[in-house]
């Protein structure tokens, strides 16, 4: 398979291990249901961005709600969602959360034993990449996923740069299908 | 024996370097430390604050054994592992940028020293007595003249070659040991910067022992661009306070303009009220490309390194006139003033000149010459609308913006007449130009721009130095108590999520009677804004270092005057020793003082050693989301780490269970989360329970505005007792506390890490 160049040039990948990238929402849901404890972290840019109608925050809880992840608001995420009447199983911020993931005796936010899958959404891509990188390297006791627009080389499973939100936004809607269908 | 001998020589010879015989103060442990001697101090910090590598690179290339691929458990062809390697790379960008800051003290010291003599007395006027914290608590000396300074100089020099060796192939093997070098490395850039200023200060005549500092023009707008203008670029005054020495000798002041950019700008502006401060580097490239300047002079640091390019598209003149950058241009040094100035108005030729005499004279000659000629004509609504009209929103320009937006969109809507998404976009843009070089269509995105950019003028505060001995005597009792509630200093460049956050900040604290304290660039971009009264933050608040104040120390070189203050906090007000005695005044100000330092757009390696140096005295830094590229934070975990601390009275180690401060280097993603965090990394353990009630007020009070209502979720780890719940908030406080099962526990008397480590120093040496 030839490099993926992400959308964001500063975010290219110097090295040699890369995320797979996949399409197919039916493969991102059945990764998800697979892992035992999955983590959804909710980044501030959720609030900043619709598809449609609809702010990306809204799919983002649709797909905690429909697979049973638990939350991690970081920033302000947390304002938002208390407008929605959703309280965030946990409020960690972006470094600190993925401080605590990279320990593999932490007990994750259900204390229920470390995640084995996070999946992320709604990080800036600089600082998304640099935190997919700390996991990558010292967290090899979990797998990452993202659900932005965009390829992240430094997850284990990522999106591609999708051209168009359409195909975002299709790909997002199902995912939820997807999930409630295995649910 | 031999190693007794050795050793014996070596202090004779630092005694005799710091005069120890005076004794101003007993000289402590640690004079002239070298690597090892702070190294359990940094060990006990990374213990609670472990470093958190965040790797930008899987791989190493530093030696033709590479590239060594270190991903998983992969070790380098040395030997060296991943996180081993980061912490190797953050030491080199601390020593790079140490290297920067002490290099242009020697450089200004040399010159300074020529100008004045060796013997030139350090004078920083009737208010500052304890003039060099720095250079007093690390290096062990009482610097009375320039020339004692050289001594300090030296000596940081001496260091930053033996932690440079370290990084070579094959050498240090722990990343915690690198990071105790990269920690030693920002120390010694804090003692490089003070002597420059020192330097600076006196040899140039800079305002000292005030506060009331002259209010300067800020912003393009502020230029007069009808008379010929000179422009200054980089952070090293010897330049430009030459050129005013000759304009000023040739009664040519008032024809000419002198402005600056980045911090030149502000050394400048400390030497003349004159001068105009055009702007922070971010807006480096598009005052150049506006052609603006008639001469540009180039000093050191932070200078595009594509100057002379960008002064030929522009029809501007370039003279470089320090060696660190020379841009292959032919030194006219020793060349004719008539001839080089014939050249560079007729054959448009760019010069290095070292000499700054000459540079000076040619710079007021050429720009006398030829700005006349010249076109200096802001483009207008309509030039630009034609210019974007052949934008097919590619999307090219917003995959290389640094900054993640899609300026195109902007362009799109120029076409359509549309201004205000550029002129939104402009507070995010950081200047890097590159958009406009990627376009395919070779659309000048920057000229594009100028009609987004303020015509507004602004001000800023001229930096005033090192803060007053008197004011650390007025402070010292209530920022220790905590019934100030933090010192907030936002420091640094302009690499922002968006310009705009910076302002708020300071409005924020300032209004709830934090000190602030600025420098650099970011001391110009608090400026670049002002409230309904049309007033800046330097005319909202007093400029005094006291509670509500708002205080610009000056440059990045000026950064030392910050953590001197901290570092006078305990010996003014504490009456504890200074003289080498780094660990006391690490741990004092680590315990005691609720300083925090907000590097909210730092990009450079500078910036990197400035952090490094507050981490090791103690102050906590957060940082904006592009500094997650520095590769390393120092993080806790807060209910999982050591908060043991000793309490000095009662001789007993006591475990608090209150992560404060709970991170060393910490970032964070929005400036919402960076107004909740200021406050909470202000909390000492020794607040007073008044004080820790007004802390803990700000910090929910902040919390709820921009998180969105509730309780901080942490909010019982920094309750010791009830009276520490802030009034306004008592019940709901209570209320979570019981649901939570928390349980009062007492405040410690007398917090300090010495006692809990293995150290020279005793615990009697923290008791005031
Ligand atoms: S320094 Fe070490 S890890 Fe780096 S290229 Fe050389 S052998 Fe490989
Ligand atoms: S690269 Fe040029 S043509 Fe493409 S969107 Fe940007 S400004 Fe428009
Ligand atoms: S100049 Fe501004 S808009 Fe262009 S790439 Fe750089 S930050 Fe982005």
């Amino acid at each position: 398979m030839s490099a993926v160049i992400p959308y964001h040039r500063v975010n290219v990948l110097t090295g040699i291990k890369s995320a797979r990238l996949i399409e197919d929402a039916q493969e991102y849901a059945g990764l998800i249901q697979k892992a035992k404890r999955p983590l959804l972290v909710l980044g501030p840019l959720l609030l900043k961005h619709s598809l449609g109608d609809k702010l990306v925050l809204e799919y983002a809880l649709e797909i905690a709600k429909a697979a049973n992840i638990p939350t991690c608001a970081t920033a302000q995420v947390r304002a938002k969602m208390g407008e929605l009447g959703v309280t965030p199983d946990s409020f960690y911020d972006v470094v600190e959360i993925i401080n605590a993931l990279k320990d593999p005796n932490w007990q994750g936010v259900k204390k229920e034993g470390n995640h084995d899958l996070v999946i992320f959404f709604g990080i800036r891509s600089d600082l998304g990449e640099q935190g997919l990188s700390v996991l990558k390297h010292f967290a090899p006791h979990l797998k990452t996923m993202t659900l932005c627009k965009y390829y992240f080389p430094n997850a284990n499973y990522s999106l591609p740069n999708f051209r168009k939100d359409e195909q975002w936004k299709a790909f997002l809607e199902s995912l939820i299908d997807n999930l409630k269908k295995g649910a | 024996m031999a190693q007794v001998k050795e050793i014996t020589r070596k202090l004779e010879e630092i005694r005799e370097k710091i005069k120890a015989e005076i004794a101003w103060e007993p000289v402590g442990p640690t004079p002239m430390p070298e690597i090892p001697d702070l190294r359990n101090w940094d060990m006990r910090l990374l213990k609670t604050y472990a470093p958190f590598y965040a790797p930008f690179c899987d791989l190493c290339c530093f030696c033709t054994y590479g590239k060594c691929d270190l991903t998983e458990t992969r070790r380098g062809g040395c030997g060296i592992d991943i996180a081993t390697q980061q912490a190797r790379w953050v030491l080199l960008t601390c020593l790079m940028g140490c290297s920067a800051h002490s290099a242009h003290a020697g450089h200004i010291l040399e010159f300074l020293i020529d100008k004045h003599g060796p013997d030139k007395k350090i004078d920083l006027g009737g208010s500052i007595s304890i003039e060099a914290p720095h250079i007093r608590t690390v290096v062990g000396l009482k610097p009375e003249t320039l020339g004692d300074l050289s001594k300090a100089i030296e000596y940081v020099y001496k260091e930053i070659t033996h932690l440079l060796d370290s990084t070579n192939m094959g050498q240090e093997g722990s990343y915690l040991d690198y990071e105790s070098k990269a920690l030693h490395a920002g120390m010694l850039d804090h003692v490089g910067m003070e002597v420059a200023d020192i330097a600076q200060i006196v040899g140039f005549n800079y305002p000292t022992s005030v506060a009331d500092t002259p209010l300067i023009d800020l912003g393009w707008a502020a230029v007069d661009k009808s008379k010929p203008v000179i422009l200054f670029v980089g952070h090293n005054p010897a330049t430009s306070t030459v050129v005013i020495d000759y304009l000023r000798e040739n009664n040519l002041y008032d024809q000419v303009e002198v402005c600056g950019v980045c911090c030149t700008a502000l050394e400048t502006s400390r030497y003349s009220d004159r001068a105009k401060v055009v702007g922070p580097f971010s807006r480096q490239l598009f005052f150049i490309r506006s052609g603006i300047a008639d001469v540009i002079m180039t000093d050191e640091q932070c200078v595009r390194t594509d100057m002379p390019i960008e002064a030929s598209k522009a029809g501007s003149a370039l003279i470089a006139t320090l060696d660190k950058a020379m841009y292959g241009l032919e030194d006219a040094s020793e060349m004719d003033t008539a001839e080089i100035v014939r050249q560079m108005v007729e054959d448009k030729k760019h010069f290095a000149i070292l000499d700054s005499r000459k540079a000076a004279e040619v710079a007021a000659k050429v720009a006398i010459e030829i700005a006349p000629q010249r076109r200096k004509e802001w483009l207008t609504e309509a030039e630009a609308k034609e210019l974007a009209t052949k934008c097919n929103v590619c999307g090219m320009c917003e995959q290389v913006c640094p900054n993640l937006f899609n300026i195109g969109a902007g362009i799109a809507e120029v076409a359509k007449g549309n201004f205000d998404l550029i002129r939104e976009q402009f507070n995010l843009c950081i200047g890097c130009g590159k958009c406009e070089a990627e376009c395919p269509r070779k659309i000048p995105i920057f000229k594009i721009m100028q009609t987004a950019a303020s015509m507004e003028k602004w001000k800023v505060r001229a930096g005033r130095g090192p803060i007053m001995d008197t004011e650390i005597r007025t402070v010292g009792a209530p920022i220790t108590l905590g019934t100030i509630p933090g010192v907030v200093a936002l420091v640094g460049c302009t690499n922002y999520p968006d310009i705009r956050d910076i302002a708020e900040m300071v409005d924020e604290f300032a209004r709830r009677k934090y000190i602030v304290v600025v420098s650099g660039c970011t001391s110009m971009v608090a400026g670049m804004w002002k409230d309904a009264d049309g007033k800046t933050v330097y005319e909202k608040y007093p400029p005094a270092f006291d509670m509500g104040g708002v205080v610009n120390v000056g440059s990045c070189v000026a950064n030392s005057h910050i953590t001197g203050a901290a570092i006078k906090i305990a010996n003014i007000f504490a009456a504890l020793p200074l003289r080498a005695n780094y660990e006391v005044m690490a741990d004092y100000v680590l315990n005691r003082v609720g300083a925090v330092g907000v590097a909210w757009g730092v990009y450079s390696q500078k910036a990197a050693a400035i952090g490094t140096g507050c981490n090791r005295l103690g102050i906590p830094v957060i940082l904006g989301p592009h500094s997650s590229k520095y590769r390393r934070l120092y993080l806790s975990r807060k209910e999982e780490d050591d908060w043991r601390v000793m309490d000095a009275r009662k001789r007993e180690i006591v475990d608090t269970g209150e992560p404060s401060p709970e991170h060393l280097a910490y970032v964070c993603e929005t400036k919402e989360k960076a107004m909740v965090m200021i406050p909470k990394l202000c909390i000492r353990k020794n607040d007073t329970p008044q004080g820790r009630a007004i802390k803990l007020n700000h910090y929910i009070s902040l919390h709820k505005k921009y998180m969105g209502g509730g309780l901080p979720e942490d909010i019982h780890l920094f309750v010791r007792r009830d009276p520490d719940i802030p009034l306004v908030y008592k019940k709901e406080v209570r209320e979570y506390l019981q649901k939570i099962g928390w349980k009062p526990r007492e405040p410690v008397g007398l917090p300090t890490l010495i006692g809990t480590y293995p150290s020279k120093v005793p615990v009697d040496a923290v008791i005031h």
